[in-house]
């Protein structure tokens, strides 16, 4: 599974690998040469690429429109910090894990939701996935608040214990990385082309011999695995986690923006979006104050519309000469569509 | 136990706010059934619906009842405006981009809201909440036995309106088969224009008409998205009666959950009656089918 990318990677060229690892040394420098501000928002970025990255393979190759993803980060988040702080959500202090540990068990809670829901969300198609995946995402966010005992109603709680930031930091970058490179693997091989021949045509697909609930399924556990992994890891770092915040619709809206704006189903894309989205979340919030999010909206409509290949498309077209242009890549603007 | 006439008054508040789910509903489903869009922003025009009588009524003392009228003029200009510069470019383009450009205006109105009109629930406050008249022993409030007539009145007023212009005719055609009608001289894209302005001038009556029962703030767009697409699946995409059903089944089973399981579940449960139809019957309760799927 691991050969697209040992290939890609032989196949990089000495710049590409040069480039490769300077940007993640750079990256691992920056708490030890920056302040803690500057650190903080470095790390929101790298969960905004675990975030994108996932929900990219979800819905920019599998085709399929989540509009929950915010479910199963906030899910990791809270999994997390019940068994890194039991005491802080009225649980018994033997269940306590070490961070590490409770991060990953986060991500398999996660990932455990999706296999649950997974054959019933997915009975629904296009537009009824996407409002399904709203609603349920709603439901557990109520319910959460619900039960204010566990999560500390809409106040919130604060995580005590765990690693120190630069530790929680690392981390960080270390499992960004196993997530883009076990996501460009997986969509580069075999069950990558199941998702893509679902994305363009599911029925022609499926009566090729694609079992598209196989693929879609693989997606949607695997995505939601690693945005309960980002959750576990930004609850852990920023060591507070409330229902209304962690479970937040905003974080589904966050993820949206840096796949559209660096461009939706291309590998690429979401690295460039959070990027992108980092300078834009710190900048405009000082230039147009309250007003960030509608301008997040308006980006997100006026990209689709215009620029639907997201800035990598962009960089992409006006630098053609240097790829194939039939890259097999699909984009959001030209596929086949049938929903 | 909970008392016989108590789940009986509760049945009646809720048969009587379910008339405003069906009118928030309607709206929705025409879109869905004619343009096979869903306009994920529905609910965020509710909420501006609200406000417009909200501010009507606080700044020049307009009743929403007459604020009401306003709310749909704007709403159905916003509707206008939204598909000519906007969804218009991206209509045929499958479900994705469509799906995605509302998305980002849903986005764009709630943060308007919060950041022009506060994060602050305001309502509008005739000052006949208490007084009402009493039917075989379940009291009618008069807020929401006005609110329940005039809903009815604009469902059959759309159902009028479908079933005898030349307009409404022409919609219809054009849900039936959009090329076909295109062949016969009908203009596709004024219908959009047209379908997408009384849908989104329907929000705009429902939320004026909630703001007489509930405060309005800028958060409850996404509540208010999901409960009209929950009586859309129980009422079939396009069917304006099964929309009057389906909205009075939402608003007793909300009434009469919250009455047994408590109010914090009210929307728990809503969503998951929802779902739970949804993946039994796509198709909605009563519907034909339409749409996709």
């Amino acid at each position: 599974m691991m050969d697209p990318v040992a290939d890609r990677w032989a196949a990089a060229g000495r710049r590409g690998k040069v480039g490769a690892a300077l940007v993640v040394l750079l990256l691992a420098a920056v708490p030890l040469v920056t302040t803690p501000y500057i650190t903080e928002i470095v790390l929101t970025g790298l969960v905004l690429v675990m975030l994108g990255v996932s929900w990219n393979m979800l819905a920019g190759y599998a085709g399929q429109i989540s509009l929950g993803h915010a479910a199963f980060f906030g899910l990791g988040a809270f999994v997390t910090a019940w068994l890194v702080s039991p005491s802080g959500a009225g649980l018994p202090e033997s269940i306590a894990q070490p961070a590490l540990v409770a991060i990953f068990v986060g991500a398999l809670v996660a990932a455990l939701l999706a296999l649950l829901v997974g054959p019933i969300m997915f009975r629904l198609r296009g537009h009824y996935f996407a409002i399904g995946t709203l609603a349920l995402a709603t439901i557990i966010q109520l319910i959460l608040v619900d039960q204010r005992q566990y999560t500390g109603g809409s106040t919130g709680y604060f995580i005590t214990g765990g690693p120190d930031d630069l530790v929680m930091y690392l981390v960080a970058l270390a499992l960004t990385l196993v997530t883009v490179v076990v996501t460009y693997a997986v969509v580069e091989s075999r069950p990558g082309l199941g998702m893509k021949a679902i994305h363009d045509d599911e029925s022609a697909a499926s009566s090729l011999g694609v079992n598209p609930l196989k693929y879609k399924m693989f997606a949607f556990v695997l995505s939601s695995f690693f945005a309960g992994l980002a959750g576990g890891l930004y609850a852990q770092y920023t060591a507070f986690i409330s229902p209304d915040s962690t479970l937040g619709v905003v974080w589904t809206i966050d993820t949206l923006v840096v796949v559209i704006l660096g461009g939706m189903g291309t590998m690429a894309g979401p690295l460039l979006g959070a990027a992108l989205f980092i300078v834009l979340d710190n900048f405009l919030s000082s230039i147009v104050g309250g007003l960030a999010t509608s301008v997040e909206g308006a980006l997100i409509i006026l990209f689709v519309i215009f620029l639907p290949g997201g800035l990598y498309g962009f960089v992409r077209d006006r630098t053609s000469d240097e790829r194939p242009p039939a890259s097999g890549e699909p984009s959001v603007d030209g596929r086949s569509s049938d929903d | 136990m909970i008392a016989g006439d108590l789940l009986t008054q509760t049945v009646v508040n809720g048969l009587l706010l379910g008339g405003i789910y069906a009118v928030a509903a309607l709206g929705l489903s025409l879109v869905f059934g004619i343009m096979d869009i869903v306009n994920l922003a529905h609910g965020h025009m509710l909420m501006v619906g609200g406000y417009v009588a909200v501010i009507l009524f606080s700044s020049v003392g307009l009743t929403p009842l007459v604020g009401m009228f306003v709310a749909m003029v704007v709403l159905f200009a916003l509707g206008v405006a939204l598909q000519e510069v906007l969804l218009d470019r991206v209509v045929d383009e499958g479900m994705e981009q469509p799906i995605l450009v509302l998305f980002g205006f849903a986005l764009v109105l709630q943060n308007l809201g919060q950041f022009f009109l506060s994060s602050d629930a305001q309502s509008t406050d005739i000052g006949i909440a208490g007084s009402g008249f009493t039917v075989a022993g379940a009291f009618f409030s008069f807020p929401r036995t006005v609110t329940f007539v005039v809903s009815v009145v604009l469902i059959l007023l759309t159902w009028l309106f479908l079933r005898y212009t030349r307009t409404g005719q022409a919609i219809r055609a054009t849900a039936q088969n959009k090329t076909a009608a295109r062949y016969m001289g009908i203009d596709t894209d004024r219908i959009y224009l047209i379908t997408l302005g009384v849908g989104t001038a329907l929000a705009g009556a429902a939320g004026a008409l909630l703001s007489m029962l509930f405060p309005v703030d800028p958060y409850v767009g996404w509540s208010y998205l999901l409960k009209a697409f929950a009586v859309v699946v129980l009422g079939g995409v396009g069917s304006v009666i099964g929309t009057l059903v389906g909205g009075l089944f939402l608003g007793v089973s909300e009434n009469v959950g919250a009455l047994y399981l408590g109010g914090s579940y009210r929307d728990i449960i809503t969503f998951s009656i929802f779902l739970l139809v949804l993946l039994v019957r796509p198709q909605g309760l009563f519907g034909t089918g339409g749409g996709s799927e």
